[in-house]
């Protein structure tokens, strides 16, 4: 497994800086066109320093290279190596290559089609990230995107496990992704769901994040075994959003379940995961400390929950807990909530 | 948890809607098909004075969107709409029907809204609801939501060959054993910003659109839905479900030569396509009809018409997105009904617009005309931008 975060690209480094309490630092974004600032956590220019050069990360956009240091750090990462002819590769993206989308729809509308770049266009397409890292490992198989808000990476985690149902593939890379831009910080301001810019210490409203995460999902055994994915559900109304959480909890077994990594991010996910989780199931949020990078949220939360289960510690709460499993929930901000549980490989 | 079961169920599809410029439902889209109708106008939705491509298929709003009593419905992207119709005739046929997943492609969601909502960016007056409706989920969970299905929505984006990704691995999911009842399929709403970016690349044409012709200079686009209820075959016998027909066979593959310009060799449609029959337990001889990705650029034809060339010998190939544009996201889908149609019907869509064969293409291209025929497989194929490619095979209930 391996990540690209705010707070830097070593699982184990970043790991130890969770667990110090820290958080990645605020920066300010200012929106070229309104003027109206946002509160943002970017990943620092060194977390991506190490990705080889490749003809095809020319000119592709952040989340391209986000993607691709965190899933060749996540081959790097496996005790056992996979046979790239039989990996397929699962993307988890929610908003996409959105700074190139948006500067081409830009040109569009300020000077007319004839002004559209054709090189800008391809790497607005939803699979362009996954594109580019299928071409940098030469993996000619299986390889899927799959798009949705918070919980899409609950959802691709889902169609990796049911691509390791076939005989033909061992192993899937699953990668989540997201860059920041002020086009969709715009659009959370007036969804308002994001934080008030003059009160960054406030914990309500969303701060975005950006990064990838990714993790080798194996059929050989490994140091955790993915015990249950729930594909979750929809909720049709925010006021659901506890009660069919708490069915997708119960229907992952809380039963030895100590810890929950949560997908809280300052707005009405907060209260709804809250009232779902039994009293005994302490409940962490990552995205306190890194933000919400909304597709590559529920791999970082995965990876936390990897090392949750590895240390026996939870960043920000004292003592450690007793070995079992770590639920993961996935709820996104339009509709979409998912869960799973992870065990260490004693455990199962 | 995975168990690598060695489970291979036999796959149902016992419902199947359909919303496209041929028409709405099964039976206009099929009267399209056998008519040869061309169904590519001129763009209304927005401007093309300064594209060079002036047309595409269009759905009509006027019958579209219907009536929309309430205020909530009119918030809704028109994409959402296509999906409500293309349920609704799935649930017609297949009311009992109640998806463990909804496994959909699209490659764009509700970009218009994403439109609207940059335009209006610094000066006029932003729609929250632009921004709730646009992302690619949405739409399919308002499409659930109207017919109160509580299905999770995996979305899938593999650019163009998304429709075709989505249905293989809903059938290979069922197949497999991991759900019992899939809704799968394909959508995709025509948007300023993506007729422009195919526009840029040269890769739409300023005349008809002519598969595998000699003289053939791009794609026009198109929109809409389609949808197939999967069924475990067994459970839908039991139940008495009205068989449409069977998915039999599934293949993937990834074509790393370039973002948007397949292997000129056609290894990576070749791929795809001898998976799926291979999967199929088929020989190529035995499939007898191939509703090809067929775009009409010079490229992509090439390099499938090879890939055709090389596996079959003179099986009738056409391309149907010379009636009706490419839908994108939603072709594979409603291709796949297409080839459903035509295996039930049993006939051979025509390749319209068809007027000189491609000397370096060898194919027996259903030439203007729909053909009456026998067979018992059909092939569809779907490829995409990123190197995305996706065969399935269907076969005849």
């Amino acid at each position: 497994m391996s990540w690209v975060t705010p707070l830097g690209s070593g699982v184990d480094s970043v790991w130890e800086r969770l667990l110090e309490g820290a958080s990645a630092e605020i920066e300010v974004l200012e929106n070229g066109q309104t003027g109206a600032r946002y509160l943002v956590h970017r990943v620092p220019p060194e977390a991506t320093k190490n990705l080889p050069v490749n003809p095809r990360l020319r000119r592709a956009s952040a989340i391209s290279r986000f993607a691709a240091v965190a899933g060749l750090g996540a081959l790097a990462d496996a005790k056992e190596k996979p046979d790239l002819a039989r990996t397929a590769l699962v993307f988890a993206i929610s908003n996409g290559g959105v700074i190139y989308t948006r500067r081409f729809f830009a040109e569009i509308v300020k000077s007319g089609a004839p002004a559209a770049s054709p090189l800008l266009f391809p790497e607005t397409v939803f699979n362009a990230p996954a594109s580019h890292l299928a071409a940098i490992l030469a993996i000619e198989g299986a390889s899927y995107t799959v798009v949705g808000d918070g919980a899409v990476g609950i959802l691709a985690l889902k169609l990796a496990d049911d691509l390791l149902e076939s005989p033909e593939i061992d192993a899937c890379l699953v990668v989540g992704a997201e860059e920041v831009d002020s086009l969709v910080c715009e659009a959370y301001r007036q969804w308002r769901l994001l934080r008030d810019p003059e009160k960054p210490a406030s914990k309500r409203g969303l701060i975005p994040s950006e990064g990838a995460g990714a993790v080798l999902l194996q059929t050989a055994r490994g140091d955790y075994e993915i015990s249950r994915i729930d594909a979750g559900t929809n909720f049709f109304r925010r006021s659901e959003a506890g009660v069919k959480l708490r069915r997708i909890i119960d229907r992952l077994g809380t039963e030895r379940a100590s810890c929950c990594i949560g997908s809280g991010n300052g707005t009405f996910i907060d209260t709804a995961e809250k009232s779902a989780i039994p009293e005994h199931v302490r409940l962490y949020y990552p995205k306190a400390a890194l933000g919400d990078s909304i597709g590559a949220s529920v791999l970082w939360q995965l990876i936390v929950a990897a090392q949750v289960l590895r240390t026996g510690r939870v960043p920000t709460m004292a003592g450690s807990l007793p070995p079992g499993k770590v639920l993961v929930l996935g709820c996104g901000l339009n509709q979409q909530m998912g869960g799973l549980a992870l065990c260490s490989d004693g455990e199962k | 948890m995975n168990s690598r079961t060695k489970t291979q169920r036999r796959v149902a599809i016992v419902g199947a809607g359909i919303v496209s410029p041929l028409g709405f439902g099964l039976r206009e889209t099929s009267q399209s098909l056998q008519t040869a109708k061309d169904c590519v106008s001129p763009v209304e939705a927005f401007s093309v004075e300064k594209t060079r491509c002036k047309t595409a298929g269009q759905i009509a709003d006027s019958v579209l969107l219907g009536t929309r009593p309430n205020r909530r419905d009119r918030r809704l992207h028109r994409a959402s709409y296509m999906l409500m119709h293309a349920l609704d005739e799935v649930l017609c046929r297949a009311p009992q029907f109640r998806p463990e997943i909804a496994i959909v492609g699209t490659t764009s969601g509700g970009m218009s809204f994403g439109e609207n909502f940059y335009r209006r960016l610094g000066g006029g007056e932003c729609a929250a609801a632009w921004i709730a409706n646009y992302p690619p989920q949405k739409q399919v969970v308002d499409a659930l939501e109207k017919f109160g299905i509580d299905a999770p929505a995996q979305i899938i984006a593999n650019a163009c060959a998304s429709g075709t990704n989505a249905i293989g691995h809903a059938f290979a999911s069922v197949r497999g054993g991991r759900y019992d009842h899939v809704l799968t399929g394909g959508y995709d709403a025509l948007s300023e910003l993506v007729f422009v970016g195919f526009d840029c690349l040269q890769a739409s044409t300023m005349e008809k659109c002519r598969p595998f012709d000699a003289g053939r200079s791009g794609m026009v686009l198109g929109e809409g839905a389609a949808l197939l209820a999967l069924e475990d075959f067994d459970s839908a016998v039991s139940r008495g479900a009205d068989i449409l027909g069977e998915v039999v066979g599934y293949g993937i593959s990834t074509d790393n030569h370039h973002i948007t310009q397949p292997n000129p060799d056609g290894s990576g449609p070749r791929r795809a396509i001898e998976q799926a029959i291979d999967d199929a337990g088929l020989r190529p001889d035995s499939i007898g009809y191939i509703n090809a990705h067929g775009t009409a650029t010079v490229f992509n034809d090439a390099a499938e018409g090879k890939a055709i060339m090389q596996m079959f010998n003179g099986v009738p190939v056409s391309s149907t997105k010379s009636m009706m544009g490419h839908s994108l996201g939603a072709a594979g889908a409603i291709e796949a009904v297409i080839t459903l149609l035509a295996l039930r019907e049993q006939f051979l869509p025509p390749n319209i617009n068809f007027r000189h064969a491609d000397p370096g293409l060898k194919l027996n291209v259903v030439a203007n005309e729909a053909q009456k025929a026998q067979f018992a497989y059909g092939l569809s194929n779907s490829f995409g931008f990123g190197g995305a490619n996706a065969s399935i095979v269907l076969a005849k209930a």
